[in-house]
């Protein structure tokens, strides 16, 4: 079969085979022993490990060798602050949360509105500041430790990240980032140096720290690329190689394969009234098919913890005993309900996250 | 007699090698000849014709002429200039200082020092940022020893003091492609990823006095011509961001002791340190490269060349402030009245003179060193 699947950082089109993306990006897959390794430290296995909504990896099992010896890690992850954020955002951010809590580890979010003010062209720090400060908003409601998360805003915190990015930098060629990344002729100088800007943090806590705290990365598969580079320079710079956890990612609403802010049709924002997501989701094409059904993946990547109630939703799909109708119905309840507790947590967390971002 | 053929001259902001063609440097680069009414002018507002304005060694500008005269209608003008601090400062080095507090004096401005670190540190494989920015502090002692004013001198190390800069830096990053920095700089895609950032964080510098005051300034750079290619891409998208294009005059180069190209800082015998014990400075003088005869008859016969010698160079864009008493040099010298020993041994002596006081003002340096660190707006 054809793999017309273009995955880069900036670009999820087509069909995705994750099984595939495993080879092509020579990552390894999460092996029940390591699931089982996990389960010793996290309790029973969060949902997202059970489905293998988070499915591959890259040296997590140095990463939990180092925390069982010395009870630490640290825990990296962000986002380009250009717009609002959706569920798929969610998937990732979910899951960070979820290994806070029990690996006690602190957070670090790159806000890259550096990268926003490069790539396009509306973008000033006025708009970027803007939705630093929502999409940080987001961020905090999923239950965050504010306390054992620092935010890295790139305009604002610079001096914390140059030196660290210089000393990447001079290791890294423009060939390398232009063959990962794709950069053309015509690209500008600032996105040719920026990869070294997003790796940085990966070693900010070593740098702080004076010996080797290992970084663990959970995030969309797609996004593997930028820590190939990084992975590549960290050992001739003294640091240990950032690991990383690969997940899946939340189709969009219009059975693309990834959620996107850059079309709001496909997405379902976090901000979003109770009448727009019904409407959004009524006129998402089912295909009958659960296995790439935006209707039931939303459940089983993301909304639904119970595997008893997901088995029962695709079975019910499979014997044809739901209606898309009626399953579309069930998800509308499902997300708004979850929206509306989100939007509370939202408001009430306002003064804290203002005072992060200071 | 036939001449030497010249060595091939080649001058770019990493490397100035060979005989340095002047003529042929400003057709290349495109630059306008430095006039007389220019040079005129700055010295009617300092009341004094510098000695390098007197002696040439502004030789070429851009703009120069709008930049006094957006000070005559009563604007507020800016200087910037800067240093890759990866060694000790020499006195090659003192030369656009000397000549930006000169600036400085007379138009009441500002000057932004730029330390580029960061820039030497991606350059070069031997050299540890930690290193780089140690030079930007030992450096900035040398440009404060030149007298600049401590309430308008804004120095700043790429490295330490990022975020004054990067943002205006991403904005001129923008608007430079790799293809630009390919074609004006030699770029290729085995280079760093830093190296092809730093050009537009050297750029930024001439519109962050307009940044920082919210209100277009004026800028000059005086610097040696090497690093005009900057400048001209600067020019280029200076006005799409709404800043005034950046005016230049530029530098020759200061010759070594040793024959050919500018002094070096990365061949110690050639050059004079600010940081040489006046004696060991001495002794290089006396080593150094002159235009004599090989045999002290063919000396007194012929006569010196002080068109080629780098001991001339000296009194010539530093040492000897009498212009009369310079043209008598040269002209002794041409007669064969003076031996080259003698003349390095009083050029000696007035080094170690020099020296001797500047390493006071550079040690008294350290005590004001804060006063003239670029501080956030207010």
């Amino acid at each position: 079969m054809e793999d017309n699947s273009v995955i880069t950082p900036w670009e999820v089109t087509g069909d995705i085979d994750y099984d595939r993306l495993v080879e092509r990006f020579g990552t390894t897959r999460l092996t029940p022993e390591l699931l089982e390794r996990m389960e010793e430290h996290t309790g029973q296995l969060h949902f997202m490990l059970r489905r293998g909504v988070f499915y591959s990896h890259r040296d997590l099992d140095r990463v939990l060798d180092s925390y069982e010896e010395n009870g630490r890690f640290v825990l990296y992850t962000g986002r380009g602050p250009s717009g609002p954020v959706h569920l798929g955002h969610l998937v990732p951010w979910m899951f960070t949360k979820h290994l806070q809590d029990k690996f006690g580890s602190k957070l670090l979010f790159q806000f890259t509105d550096d990268e926003r003010m490069l790539l396009r062209e509306d973008m000033d720090d006025g708009v970027t500041g803007h939705w630093v400060y929502q999409n940080a908003l987001d961020l905090m409601a999923l239950g965050f430790d504010p306390d054992n998360t620092e935010f890295i805003v790139n305009t604002r915190h610079i001096d914390k990240l140059y030196p660290i990015a210089l000393k990447i930098a001079r290791r890294v060629t423009c060939s390398t980032v232009r063959a990962v990344f794709g950069f053309r002729e015509e690209a500008n100088t600032g996105i040719m140096f920026f990869p070294s800007i997003q790796s940085a943090p990966c070693f900010l806590e070593s740098e702080r720290e004076g010996e080797p705290v290992p970084c663990l990365i959970p995030a969309g598969i797609d996004q593997d690329p930028y820590w190939r580079i990084t992975r590549d320079v960290a050992l001739k710079l003294g640091y240990p190689k950032p690991a990383q956890i690969h997940g899946r990612m939340l189709p969009g609403l219009m059975g693309d394969a990834k959620m996107s802010s850059s079309l709001p049709s496909t997405a379902i924002y976090m901000t979003d009234v109770p009448d727009l997501v019904e409407k959004k989701i009524q006129y998402v094409e089912t295909s009958g098919v659960p296995d790439c059904c935006p209707i039931f993946l939303y459940r089983y990547l993301l909304l639904e913890e119970s595997d008893d109630d997901v088995n029962s939703v695709y079975n019910s799909c499979k014997t044809k005993c739901i209606s898309c109708e009626e399953c579309k119905r069930g998800l509308t309840r499902i997300v708004n309900k979850f929206l509306a507790c989100h939007q509370r947590r939202r408001e009430l967390i306002k003064g804290s996250v203002r005072k992060m971002l200071e | 007699m036939t001449e030497e053929p010249k060595k091939n001259m080649e001058v770019t902001p990493w490397t100035v090698s060979g005989d340095i063609d002047y003529d042929k440097l400003m057709v290349q680069f495109g630059v306008q000849g430095m006039t007389d009414e220019i040079a005129d002018k700055l010295a009617k507002h300092a009341g004094f014709k510098h000695l390098q304005l007197r002696r040439g060694v502004y030789l070429s500008h851009r703009d120069t002429d709008w930049w006094i005269k957006e000070y005559e209608k009563g604007n507020k003008v800016g200087l910037y200039t800067g240093r890759g601090p990866s060694g000790n400062v020499h006195l090659g080095h003192l030369l656009p200082w000397f000549f930006c507090k000169y600036l400085q004096d007379a138009f009441d401005a500002d000057l932004y020092f730029q330390m580029t670190d960061d820039e030497k540190f991606l350059h070069r494989d031997d050299l540890t940022l930690e290193q780089a920015v140690a030079f930007t502090y030992e450096n900035a002692l040398d440009v404060i020893a030149c007298g600049l004013n401590p309430e308008k001198t804004h120095i700043f190390s790429d490295a330490d003091h990022i975020q004054h800069l990067y943002k205006l830096g991403l904005k001129v990053a923008k608007r430079i492609t790799f293809s630009t920095v390919r074609a004006v700089f030699g770029f290729k895609n085995s280079d760093n990823i830093g190296a092809i950032w730093h050009p537009a964080l050297q750029m930024m510098v001439c519109f962050l006095e307009s940044e920082r005051e919210g209100m277009n300034i004026p800028c000059l750079i005086p610097a040696a011509i090497d690093q005009d290619p900057y400048w001209r891409i600067t020019r280029d998208i200076a006005e799409k961001m709404g800043y005034y294009k950046p005016a230049q005059i530029h530098a020759k180069f200061l010759p070594g002791l040793a024959e050919g190209g500018k002094m070096s800082a990365s061949q110690p015998d050639t050059a004079i340190f600010t940081t040489d014990p006046p004696k060991v400075a001495g002794k290089k003088v006396m080593r150094a490269y002159t235009g004599g005869r090989d045999t002290v008859e063919e000396q007194r016969e012929l006569g010196g060349r002080p068109e080629v010698c780098n001991v001339y160079a000296y009194y010539y864009f530093l040492f000897e402030h009498d212009d009369q008493k310079l043209v008598e040099r040269e002209l002794s010298c041409k007669a064969g009245e003076i031996l080259c020993g003698d003349c390095k041994k009083d050029l000696a002596t007035r080094i170690e003179v020099f020296l001797t006081d500047f390493q006071e003002k550079r040690e008294a340096a350290r005590d004001v060193l804060d006063q003239f660190i670029i501080k956030p707006v207010e």
